[in-house]
Protein backbone atom coordinates (compact mmCIF):
# COMPACT_ATOMS: atom_id res chain seq x y z
CA UNK A 1 0.00 0.00 0.00
CA UNK A 2 2.86 2.42 0.63
CA UNK A 3 4.82 1.92 -2.35
CA UNK A 4 1.67 2.51 -4.11
CA UNK A 5 1.14 5.60 -2.48
CA UNK A 6 4.86 6.52 -3.04
CA UNK A 7 4.17 5.67 -7.00
CA UNK A 8 0.92 7.87 -7.24
CA UNK A 9 3.33 10.58 -4.98
CA UNK A 10 5.45 10.55 -7.35
CA UNK A 11 3.68 10.29 -10.88
CA UNK A 12 1.32 13.44 -9.56
CA UNK A 13 4.46 15.95 -10.06
CA UNK A 14 5.23 14.58 -13.12
CA UNK A 15 2.29 14.34 -14.49
CA UNK A 16 1.50 18.03 -13.51
CA UNK A 17 5.29 19.18 -15.10
CA UNK A 18 4.17 17.11 -18.04
CA UNK A 19 0.93 18.95 -18.83
CA UNK A 20 2.61 22.43 -17.60
CA UNK A 21 5.21 21.43 -20.36
CA UNK A 22 3.04 20.11 -22.84
CA UNK A 23 1.02 23.38 -23.00
CA UNK A 24 3.31 25.35 -22.54
CA UNK A 25 5.02 28.19 -20.03
CA UNK A 26 5.55 31.64 -20.45
CA UNK A 27 8.55 33.02 -19.12
CA UNK A 28 8.73 36.97 -17.69
CA UNK A 29 12.24 38.02 -17.09
CA UNK A 30 12.90 41.14 -16.31
CA UNK A 31 16.27 42.58 -15.44
CA UNK A 32 17.17 45.90 -13.82
CA UNK A 33 20.29 47.23 -15.01
CA UNK A 34 22.96 49.20 -12.87
CA UNK A 35 25.31 47.59 -9.94
CA UNK A 36 22.14 46.89 -7.13
CA UNK A 37 19.62 45.52 -10.00
CA UNK A 38 17.42 42.97 -9.72
CA UNK A 39 16.28 40.07 -11.73
CA UNK A 40 12.66 38.59 -11.54
CA UNK A 41 11.97 35.57 -13.23
CA UNK A 42 8.35 34.48 -13.06
CA UNK A 43 7.49 31.52 -14.95
CA UNK A 44 3.56 31.41 -15.98
CA UNK A 45 2.07 28.38 -17.36
CA UNK A 46 0.02 28.64 -20.31
CA UNK A 47 -2.87 26.56 -19.11
CA UNK A 48 -3.38 28.51 -15.65
CA UNK A 49 -3.21 31.89 -17.67
CA UNK A 50 -5.53 30.27 -19.63
CA UNK A 51 -7.55 29.32 -17.16
CA UNK A 52 -7.46 32.91 -15.42
CA UNK A 53 -8.17 34.82 -18.03
CA UNK A 54 -11.42 32.94 -18.77
CA UNK A 55 -12.53 34.53 -15.50
CA UNK A 56 -12.32 38.17 -17.61
CA UNK A 57 -15.47 39.51 -18.31
CA UNK A 58 -16.07 40.06 -21.05
CA UNK A 59 -18.68 42.33 -21.45
CA UNK A 60 -16.36 45.07 -19.56
CA UNK A 61 -13.78 44.80 -22.00
CA UNK A 62 -16.17 45.09 -24.73
CA UNK A 63 -17.49 48.49 -23.06
CA UNK A 64 -14.05 49.61 -22.60
CA UNK A 65 -13.28 49.63 -26.04
CA UNK A 66 -15.96 51.88 -27.50
CA UNK A 67 -16.29 52.77 -31.37
CA UNK A 68 -13.27 50.49 -31.86
CA UNK A 69 -15.19 47.70 -30.80
CA UNK A 70 -17.60 48.10 -34.02
CA UNK A 71 -14.23 47.78 -36.71
CA UNK A 72 -13.57 44.13 -34.44
CA UNK A 73 -14.98 42.19 -36.70
CA UNK A 74 -12.45 43.89 -40.13
CA UNK A 75 -9.92 43.72 -38.00
CA UNK A 76 -10.06 39.94 -37.83
CA UNK A 77 -11.06 39.92 -41.56
CA UNK A 78 -7.47 41.81 -42.44
CA UNK A 79 -5.70 39.42 -39.82
CA UNK A 80 -7.15 36.26 -41.43
CA UNK A 81 -6.00 37.53 -45.02
CA UNK A 82 -2.56 38.94 -43.36
CA UNK A 83 -2.31 35.19 -42.55
CA UNK A 84 -2.78 34.15 -45.65
CA UNK A 85 -0.54 36.58 -47.26
CA UNK A 86 3.19 35.60 -48.11
CA UNK A 87 6.07 37.21 -46.36
CA UNK A 88 7.46 40.62 -45.86
CA UNK A 89 8.03 43.94 -44.39
CA UNK A 90 4.87 45.83 -43.93
CA UNK A 91 5.63 49.15 -42.88
CA UNK A 92 9.47 50.62 -42.43
CA UNK A 93 9.05 54.12 -40.80
CA UNK A 94 12.72 55.87 -40.77
CA UNK A 95 12.85 59.46 -38.90
CA UNK A 96 16.19 61.27 -37.27
CA UNK A 97 16.49 58.98 -34.25
CA UNK A 98 14.12 55.85 -34.71
CA UNK A 99 13.27 53.53 -36.90
CA UNK A 100 10.00 51.22 -36.43
CA UNK A 101 9.79 48.15 -38.96
CA UNK A 102 6.54 45.78 -39.10
CA UNK A 103 7.10 42.62 -40.69
CA UNK A 104 5.50 39.23 -41.68
CA UNK A 105 7.64 36.20 -41.04
CA UNK A 106 5.68 33.20 -41.46
CA UNK A 107 2.45 32.87 -38.54
CA UNK A 108 4.02 36.15 -37.21
CA UNK A 109 3.71 39.59 -37.23
CA UNK A 110 7.03 41.62 -35.98
CA UNK A 111 7.32 45.23 -34.56
CA UNK A 112 10.87 46.23 -33.85
CA UNK A 113 11.35 49.44 -32.90
CA UNK A 114 14.88 50.82 -32.70
CA UNK A 115 15.70 54.17 -30.74
CA UNK A 116 18.56 56.14 -29.34
CA UNK A 117 18.75 54.34 -26.26
CA UNK A 118 15.88 51.80 -26.88
CA UNK A 119 14.99 48.27 -29.08
CA UNK A 120 11.73 46.87 -28.67
CA UNK A 121 10.78 43.77 -30.75
CA UNK A 122 7.10 42.61 -29.87
CA UNK A 123 6.44 39.29 -32.02
CA UNK A 124 2.70 39.14 -32.72
CA UNK A 125 1.92 35.49 -33.06
CA UNK A 126 -1.13 36.25 -36.03
CA UNK A 127 -3.28 32.88 -34.61
CA UNK A 128 -3.08 34.15 -31.32
CA UNK A 129 -4.30 37.28 -32.47
CA UNK A 130 -7.06 36.78 -35.01
CA UNK A 131 -8.20 34.51 -31.77
CA UNK A 132 -8.78 37.79 -29.48
CA UNK A 133 -11.38 38.94 -31.64
CA UNK A 134 -14.39 36.46 -31.67
CA UNK A 135 -16.60 35.87 -34.55
CA UNK A 136 -19.40 37.84 -33.26
CA UNK A 137 -16.76 40.85 -32.70
CA UNK A 138 -16.47 40.53 -28.89
CA UNK A 139 -12.56 40.21 -27.39
CA UNK A 140 -12.16 36.65 -26.21
CA UNK A 141 -8.81 37.06 -24.09
CA UNK A 142 -8.68 33.06 -23.18
CA UNK A 143 -8.62 32.43 -27.04
CA UNK A 144 -5.98 34.58 -26.80
CA UNK A 145 -4.31 32.83 -24.37
CA UNK A 146 -5.20 29.41 -26.25
CA UNK A 147 -3.80 30.68 -28.97
CA UNK A 148 -0.17 31.34 -27.62
CA UNK A 149 0.32 27.67 -28.20
CA UNK A 150 0.66 27.94 -31.16
CA UNK A 151 3.66 30.34 -31.07
CA UNK A 152 5.46 28.22 -28.68
CA UNK A 153 9.78 28.55 -28.21
CA UNK A 154 9.89 32.08 -29.48
CA UNK A 155 10.18 35.56 -27.35
CA UNK A 156 7.19 37.67 -27.69
CA UNK A 157 8.37 40.94 -26.05
CA UNK A 158 11.85 42.06 -25.64
CA UNK A 159 12.09 45.39 -24.71
CA UNK A 160 15.90 47.52 -23.49
CA UNK A 161 15.81 50.47 -22.71
CA UNK A 162 19.32 51.17 -21.50
CA UNK A 163 20.95 48.80 -18.98
CA UNK A 164 16.75 47.42 -18.31
CA UNK A 165 16.01 44.35 -19.55
CA UNK A 166 12.26 42.92 -19.98
CA UNK A 167 11.59 40.13 -22.02
CA UNK A 168 8.62 37.32 -22.01
CA UNK A 169 8.73 34.32 -24.05
CA UNK A 170 6.95 31.04 -24.69
CA UNK A 171 8.57 27.88 -24.14
CA UNK B 1 7.72 -1.45 -6.02
CA UNK B 2 9.21 -1.25 -9.58
CA UNK B 3 6.24 -2.36 -11.04
CA UNK B 4 3.51 -0.10 -9.16
CA UNK B 5 6.11 2.98 -9.92
CA UNK B 6 6.38 2.25 -13.34
CA UNK B 7 2.88 2.18 -13.31
CA UNK B 8 2.42 5.51 -11.69
CA UNK B 9 4.82 7.26 -14.15
CA UNK B 10 3.58 5.60 -17.27
CA UNK B 11 0.13 6.97 -16.25
CA UNK B 12 1.68 10.40 -15.85
CA UNK B 13 3.55 9.58 -19.49
CA UNK B 14 -0.03 8.82 -20.43
CA UNK B 15 -1.86 12.28 -19.64
CA UNK B 16 1.28 14.10 -20.68
CA UNK B 17 0.88 12.22 -23.89
CA UNK B 18 -2.78 12.98 -24.75
CA UNK B 19 -2.02 16.72 -23.51
CA UNK B 20 1.10 17.05 -25.53
CA UNK B 21 -0.89 14.69 -28.98
CA UNK B 22 -3.47 18.01 -28.30
CA UNK B 23 -1.31 20.77 -29.17
CA UNK B 24 0.59 18.78 -31.74
CA UNK B 25 -2.39 18.82 -33.43
CA UNK B 26 -3.73 21.90 -32.80
CA UNK B 27 -0.62 23.50 -34.19
CA UNK B 28 -0.68 20.57 -37.10
CA UNK B 29 -3.83 22.00 -38.05
CA UNK B 30 -2.56 25.68 -38.19
CA UNK B 31 0.27 24.71 -40.38
CA UNK B 32 -1.72 23.11 -42.71
CA UNK B 33 -4.57 25.77 -43.09
CA UNK B 34 -1.54 27.81 -43.75
CA UNK B 35 -0.09 25.91 -46.52
CA UNK B 36 -3.76 25.53 -47.78
CA UNK B 37 -5.16 29.14 -48.26
CA UNK B 38 -1.69 30.44 -49.32
CA UNK B 39 -1.94 32.18 -52.54
CA UNK B 40 -0.73 30.65 -56.01
CA UNK B 41 1.66 32.21 -58.23
CA UNK B 42 2.79 36.03 -57.27
CA UNK B 43 0.54 37.77 -55.51
CA UNK B 44 -0.03 41.87 -55.97
CA UNK B 45 1.30 44.44 -53.50
CA UNK B 46 0.48 47.23 -52.74
CA UNK B 47 2.88 50.05 -51.87
CA UNK B 48 3.48 53.37 -50.62
CA UNK B 49 6.60 55.17 -50.39
CA UNK B 50 6.54 58.88 -48.73
CA UNK B 51 9.98 60.52 -48.82
CA UNK B 52 10.83 64.17 -47.30
CA UNK B 53 13.22 66.10 -49.03
CA UNK B 54 15.99 67.67 -47.26
CA UNK B 55 14.93 65.27 -44.04
CA UNK B 56 15.61 61.96 -43.29
CA UNK B 57 12.46 60.43 -42.10
CA UNK B 58 10.76 58.19 -44.76
CA UNK B 59 7.68 55.71 -44.87
CA UNK B 60 7.41 52.56 -46.52
CA UNK B 61 4.52 50.58 -47.04
CA UNK B 62 4.15 47.35 -48.41
CA UNK B 63 0.91 46.04 -48.14
CA UNK B 64 -0.09 42.16 -50.08
CA UNK B 65 -3.72 43.45 -52.22
CA UNK B 66 -5.59 40.76 -50.41
CA UNK B 67 -5.08 42.15 -47.05
CA UNK B 68 -6.50 45.45 -48.77
CA UNK B 69 -9.04 44.26 -50.51
CA UNK B 70 -10.23 42.32 -46.75
CA UNK B 71 -10.32 45.84 -45.34
CA UNK B 72 -11.87 47.05 -47.52
CA UNK B 73 -14.31 44.37 -48.05
CA UNK B 74 -14.48 44.21 -43.87
CA UNK B 75 -15.20 47.81 -43.50
CA UNK B 76 -18.14 48.88 -41.30
CA UNK B 77 -21.25 49.63 -43.01
CA UNK B 78 -21.21 53.42 -42.65
CA UNK B 79 -17.91 53.48 -44.85
CA UNK B 80 -18.62 50.69 -47.25
CA UNK B 81 -22.33 49.79 -47.58
CA UNK B 82 -22.88 47.12 -50.20
CA UNK B 83 -19.54 47.17 -51.77
CA UNK B 84 -19.80 50.90 -52.23
CA UNK B 85 -17.91 53.80 -50.42
CA UNK B 86 -20.42 56.57 -50.05
CA UNK B 87 -18.77 59.88 -51.06
CA UNK B 88 -19.74 63.47 -49.32
CA UNK B 89 -18.40 66.09 -51.83
CA UNK B 90 -20.14 68.68 -49.99
CA UNK B 91 -22.27 69.73 -52.86
CA UNK B 92 -25.58 69.43 -49.79
CA UNK B 93 -23.97 71.16 -46.99
CA UNK B 94 -26.03 72.81 -44.83
CA UNK B 95 -23.66 75.00 -42.97
CA UNK B 96 -24.95 78.16 -45.62
CA UNK B 97 -21.29 77.41 -47.52
CA UNK B 98 -22.15 76.25 -51.03
CA UNK B 99 -18.77 74.84 -51.52
CA UNK B 100 -17.20 75.04 -54.58
CA UNK B 101 -17.17 71.00 -54.94
CA UNK B 102 -18.87 68.55 -57.92
CA UNK B 103 -21.07 65.73 -56.33
CA UNK B 104 -19.72 62.24 -58.11
CA UNK B 105 -22.51 62.38 -60.39
CA UNK B 106 -21.57 65.62 -61.75
CA UNK B 107 -17.93 64.42 -61.63
CA UNK B 108 -18.87 61.13 -63.50
CA UNK B 109 -20.64 63.21 -66.01
CA UNK B 110 -18.16 65.63 -67.03
CA UNK B 111 -15.92 62.71 -67.05
CA UNK B 112 -17.50 60.55 -69.42
CA UNK B 113 -17.95 63.05 -72.04
CA UNK B 114 -14.10 64.00 -71.63
CA UNK B 115 -12.48 60.81 -71.62
CA UNK B 116 -13.28 60.05 -75.58
CA UNK B 117 -11.95 63.43 -76.27
CA UNK B 118 -8.06 62.23 -75.81
CA UNK B 119 -5.54 64.58 -74.76
CA UNK B 120 -7.42 67.59 -73.23
CA UNK B 121 -7.28 70.06 -70.71
CA UNK B 122 -10.37 69.16 -68.25
CA UNK B 123 -10.08 71.89 -65.48
CA UNK B 124 -7.96 75.40 -65.41
CA UNK B 125 -8.76 77.73 -62.19
CA UNK B 126 -6.57 80.15 -61.80
CA UNK B 127 -6.91 82.24 -58.79
CA UNK B 128 -4.01 84.77 -57.43
CA UNK B 129 -2.23 82.31 -55.64
CA UNK B 130 -2.38 79.18 -57.57
CA UNK B 131 -3.37 77.61 -60.51
CA UNK B 132 -4.64 74.39 -60.54
CA UNK B 133 -4.90 72.49 -64.03
CA UNK B 134 -6.28 69.16 -64.73
CA UNK B 135 -5.60 67.04 -67.62
CA UNK B 136 -5.34 63.71 -69.77
CA UNK B 137 -2.03 62.85 -71.15
CA UNK B 138 -2.16 59.82 -72.53
CA UNK B 139 -3.21 56.81 -69.96
CA UNK B 140 -2.75 59.63 -66.95
CA UNK B 141 -4.91 62.20 -65.85
CA UNK B 142 -2.32 65.09 -64.56
CA UNK B 143 -3.29 67.10 -61.96
CA UNK B 144 -0.94 70.10 -61.17
CA UNK B 145 -1.46 73.25 -59.09
CA UNK B 146 1.60 75.69 -59.34
CA UNK B 147 2.52 79.33 -57.58
CA UNK B 148 2.86 82.86 -60.20
CA UNK B 149 6.31 81.93 -59.90
CA UNK B 150 6.37 79.31 -61.92
CA UNK B 151 7.07 76.65 -59.33
CA UNK B 152 5.47 73.53 -59.61
CA UNK B 153 3.83 72.99 -56.45
CA UNK B 154 1.92 69.52 -56.60
CA UNK B 155 2.40 66.95 -58.62
CA UNK B 156 -0.38 64.53 -58.69
CA UNK B 157 -0.95 61.65 -61.77
CA UNK B 158 -3.55 59.40 -61.69
CA UNK B 159 -3.93 56.13 -64.38
CA UNK B 160 -7.20 56.97 -66.58
CA UNK B 161 -8.10 53.35 -65.77
CA UNK B 162 -8.28 54.10 -61.98
CA UNK B 163 -10.18 57.11 -62.56
CA UNK B 164 -12.69 54.81 -64.76
CA UNK B 165 -13.26 52.77 -61.55
CA UNK B 166 -13.81 55.04 -59.72
CA UNK B 167 -16.52 56.90 -61.12
CA UNK B 168 -18.20 53.54 -62.47
CA UNK B 169 -21.65 52.52 -61.71
CA UNK B 170 -24.25 55.36 -60.83
CA UNK B 171 -25.52 57.52 -57.53
CA UNK B 172 -22.80 59.23 -55.01
CA UNK B 173 -21.02 56.31 -54.10
CA UNK B 174 -17.68 54.55 -55.43
CA UNK B 175 -17.87 50.73 -56.37
CA UNK B 176 -15.40 49.03 -54.03
CA UNK B 177 -15.51 46.14 -56.25
CA UNK B 178 -14.97 47.60 -59.47
CA UNK B 179 -11.70 49.71 -57.84
CA UNK B 180 -10.64 46.47 -56.36
CA UNK B 181 -11.06 44.64 -60.11
CA UNK B 182 -9.02 47.72 -61.41
CA UNK B 183 -6.19 47.36 -58.72
CA UNK B 184 -5.99 43.69 -59.10
CA UNK B 185 -5.33 43.65 -62.92
CA UNK B 186 -3.30 46.90 -62.58
CA UNK B 187 1.05 46.76 -61.94
CA UNK B 188 2.64 50.22 -61.83
CA UNK B 189 1.94 53.66 -60.66
CA UNK B 190 -1.94 54.12 -59.02
CA UNK B 191 -0.75 57.91 -57.61
CA UNK B 192 2.28 60.18 -57.48
CA UNK B 193 2.45 63.21 -55.81
CA UNK B 194 5.21 65.53 -55.59
CA UNK B 195 5.61 68.74 -54.31
CA UNK B 196 8.60 71.25 -52.61
CA UNK B 197 8.61 69.07 -49.19
CA UNK B 198 8.01 65.99 -50.03
CA UNK B 199 7.23 63.06 -52.57
CA UNK B 200 4.54 60.23 -51.84
CA UNK B 201 4.32 57.28 -54.83
CA UNK B 202 2.06 54.35 -54.43
CA UNK B 203 2.26 51.87 -56.97
CA UNK B 204 1.53 47.92 -57.73
CA UNK B 205 3.87 45.37 -58.09
CA UNK B 206 4.66 41.31 -57.10
CA UNK B 207 7.51 42.06 -55.45
CA UNK B 208 7.48 42.04 -51.79
CA UNK B 209 9.54 44.69 -50.73
CA UNK B 210 8.50 46.94 -54.19
CA UNK B 211 10.78 48.07 -56.66
CA UNK B 212 12.83 51.27 -56.29
CA UNK B 213 11.87 53.48 -59.31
Amino acid sequence: MLKLILATAAALPVAAGATVAATGVAWVDVREGGPNGTRIVVPVPLLAAELASAFVPIPDIASEMGEARQHLGAARKVLDALGESPDGELVRVEDKDETVVIAKEGDTLRVHVSGKNEDIDVNVPLESAAQVIRPDGRIDPAAAVRGLRHARFQTLVEVRDGDDHVKISLW
Amino acid sequence: MNRTALAGVGAALVVAGVVGLGVAQARTDGASAAETTGPSGAPAWLHVRVDEHGKSSKVRVNVPLTVVEAALEAAPSQIVDKGRIKIDLGHDRHDGDEGHDLSLAQMRKIWQSLKDAGDTEIVSVEQEDETVKVARKGDLVQVRVSKPSGEEEVQVDVPVSLVDAVLAGPGDSVDVKMVIRELRARRGDIVRVNDKDSAVRIWIDESAAGEAR
